[in-house]
């Protein structure tokens, strides 16, 4: 059924708009998010692979330079696409669930700001059009904004601004980019440039090319709160509520694919191309794990932990082979999945003890077990022990690594495991293991019970991907295989 | 490249330049919205001008013309349809930016950036 298709994009962003007009309908607006919410991952296993043509505009032959062209808005739906729209979808699910269930009366906009989020990404990463990628980029920004701003945590609007004003000066950036592409082109399909570009219609060494390079990757730092932008990335999360937060960084890591691998099919001729990544992502990876190292915020330890993270998915993209594409994807999907459980896991301490300095906490151990078992299962997945998902995926990359010739990479990626788990232990520590402070009240205060389902849930997925990692791996390898 | 066209390339790197410098260096919050409004205007400028033929005609096909010349001389049309959304969503985050300084200078009652966007870390740590 190439029918659903569009709908994944439809059906999130239709929701967002009737949930925003009727919320005045609280019992009617709960239903039927938590009914909308369920159709999102279900929509992407049901749909078949394919291509969808929008206006049903299929590609054409130019008469004058015998080359096909796509004349109109292109969506492309295959097994990679399945697997994170399916990711996103389920967490969008999850934090809806966490969220309905946590409030009585629930906000109209909230639940917009949320739906338009993932009809964003889902967007980007089904399309085959870069300006299109770029409009749904600056409805993600916009999104996200709201989501930080919507918190009732302190700070939150100015941490909003700062990342809005910072997005306005990478989004027009990256629309100069792709302003540099049209120019070369005449197209803005991302078929028709690579094709230009592997044909060799245009010069991949003129200034202009290497320009829209320069200038769509700076968004792409933006958007993927790669160094110098890590810092707002995880103060962001910090800013949002924690199940919000676990969606934030959902959409960063489907955005940061989306866009690299647009990026991929068009540059990747260029050798600077694949040695920018792989350094921006090693630029990440240290300082995500050695800021982390000196929070005693946790939500902002996390923030830089899963900036840290994306490092490892660069590393894979950039190294650029099949094996190490595959690690880099089958990186940022569990990426997903362990930064939600880590997210939601300390958003429940966070509701249990209305407290998120690790100096103050300590002892929770005996008063939250099922919480602190399952957060703990998480951090050991971040930091790639076996036999967890995290743990598949890095050692894919270590081996991508040395196969490809830099062992000191692969060095690297171990240390930085190494480190993670540190900052994880050290953190897990402070706040479950060390004597409770006298001051710490704790007695009166649950944690939500749909927060400890949902990551009952999301433990599953990570150990299931953790001992059956071929359930995807096989697949992406397939995808890449046919971008390579 | 005509004159016309060069004229409005530099027009927009012109835009971009001033946009640029008042967005990171200038510390008034509505002035660095201001410039961050050049930057998107003197980007949507450049991809009208990609799109500007010398000579050309407006690219609607009217009752009477014939094809071949209308294909021949027509401006390009992709990239002011791809302006017009530009300006949307331009006009959209200008709206969301400016709502947020709203409520920040209701609170601090400057405009000062350095006060209004100090490190939010520092600014927790000053109300303990």
């Amino acid at each position: 059924m190439n029918e659903l298709i569009p709908l994944m994009v439809i059906v999130p962003l239709m929701a967002a708009l009737l949930i925003s007009a009727f919320s005045k309908f609280n019992r009617i607006t709960k239903i039927f998010a938590f009914v909308v919410a369920l159709c999102l991952p279900l929509i992407p296993i049901l749909s078949n692979y394919g291509l969808h043509y929008f206006g049903g505009y299929e590609p054409m032959l130019d008469n004058v330079t015998g080359v096909m062209f796509h004349p109109a808005i292109t969506y492309s739906f295959t097994f990679l696409q399945q697997v994170f729209i399916g990711a996103v979808g389920l967490l969008t699910f999850l934090v809806i669930f966490i969220y309905l269930t946590k409030y009585k009366e629930v906000s109209g906009p909230y639940l917009f700001l949320l739906f338009l989020g993932t009809a964003a990404v889902t967007a980007m990463i089904l399309t085959d059009d870069i300006f299109h990628m770029f409009v749904f980029f600056e409805i993600l920004a916009l999104a996200q904004v709201g989501i930080v701003a919507a918190s009732s945590i302190d700070y939150s609007y100015e941490m909003a601004l700062k990342y809005m004003i910072l997005g306005s000066i990478g989004s027009p950036m990256m629309l100069l980019g792709i302003g540099f592409l049209l120019a070369l082109t005449g197209s803005v399909n991302i078929t028709d440039i690579a094709s230009a570009v592997h044909m060799g219609l245009i010069d991949a060494t003129s200034p202009v090319f290497l320009l829209s390079l320069a200038l769509i990757f700076f968004g792409w730092l933006y958007a993927s709160g790669l160094p110098p932008f890590h810092t707002i990335k995880s103060g962001i999360y910090s800013k949002a509520e924690p199940h919000g937060a676990a969606l934030l960084q959902s959409f960063t890591v489907m955005a940061m694919i989306s866009i690299v691998l647009i990026m991929f099919r068009i540059y990747s001729s260029l050798p600077i191309f694949e040695v920018l990544i792989v350094f921006f992502s090693i630029l990440a990876m240290i300082l995500g794990v050695s800021l982390a190292l000196t929070q005693t915020d946790f939500r902002r330890m996390i923030g830089f932990l899963a900036v840290g993270e994306l490092g490892f998915i660069g590393l894979g993209i950039g190294l650029g082979t099949n094996f190490s594409l595959t690690a880099g994807l089958f990186q940022a999907l569990n990426e997903i999945l362990i930064t939600a459980l880590l997210f939601i896991g300390f958003g429940a301490i966070v509701n249990a003890t209305n407290e998120v300095d690790t100096r103050k906490l300590g002892g929770l151990l005996a008063y939250h077990p099922k919480v602190s078992i399952m957060l703990l299962i998480g951090g050991l997945a971040m930091a790639g022990v076996p036999p967890l998902n995290g743990f598949q995926s890095k050692l894919m990359l270590v081996q991508a690594s040395l196969s490809c010739g830099f062992p000191e990479l692969s060095i690297l990626a171990i240390m930085v495991s190494i480190a993670t788990f540190v900052v994880f232990v050290k953190t897990y520590y402070t706040i479950f293991l060390k004597p409770k402070p006298n001051d710490l009240e704790l007695e009166n205060r649950d944690v939500p019970r749909s927060m400890v389902l949902v990551m009952g849930i999301l433990l599953i997925i990570i150990v299931i991907l953790g001992i059956f990692p071929d359930m995807v791996t096989n697949g992406i390898s397939s995808f890449v295989g046919g971008i390579l | 490249m005509a004159q016309t066209q060069l004229a409005i390339l530099l027009t927009s790197a012109a835009l971009v330049i001033i946009g640029l410098y008042a967005a990171i260096f200038i510390d008034n919050i509505i002035k660095k919205i201001i410039g961050i409004s050049f930057i998107e205007e003197g980007v949507n400028l450049f991809i009208v001008a990609i799109g500007y033929k010398a000579g050309g005609v407006v690219p609607i096909l009217m009752p009477g013309m014939d094809t071949s010349w209308f294909a021949s001389n027509a401006a390009y049309p992709l990239p002011f349809g791809l302006v017009l959304t530009s300006i949307v969503i331009g006009a959209s985050t200008l709206a969301v930016m400016l709502a947020l300084v709203m409520v920040l200078y209701k609170r601090y009652g400057t405009l000062s950036t350095k006060v209004m966007l100090a490190d939010t870390s520092k600014q927790e740590e000053y109300d303990e």
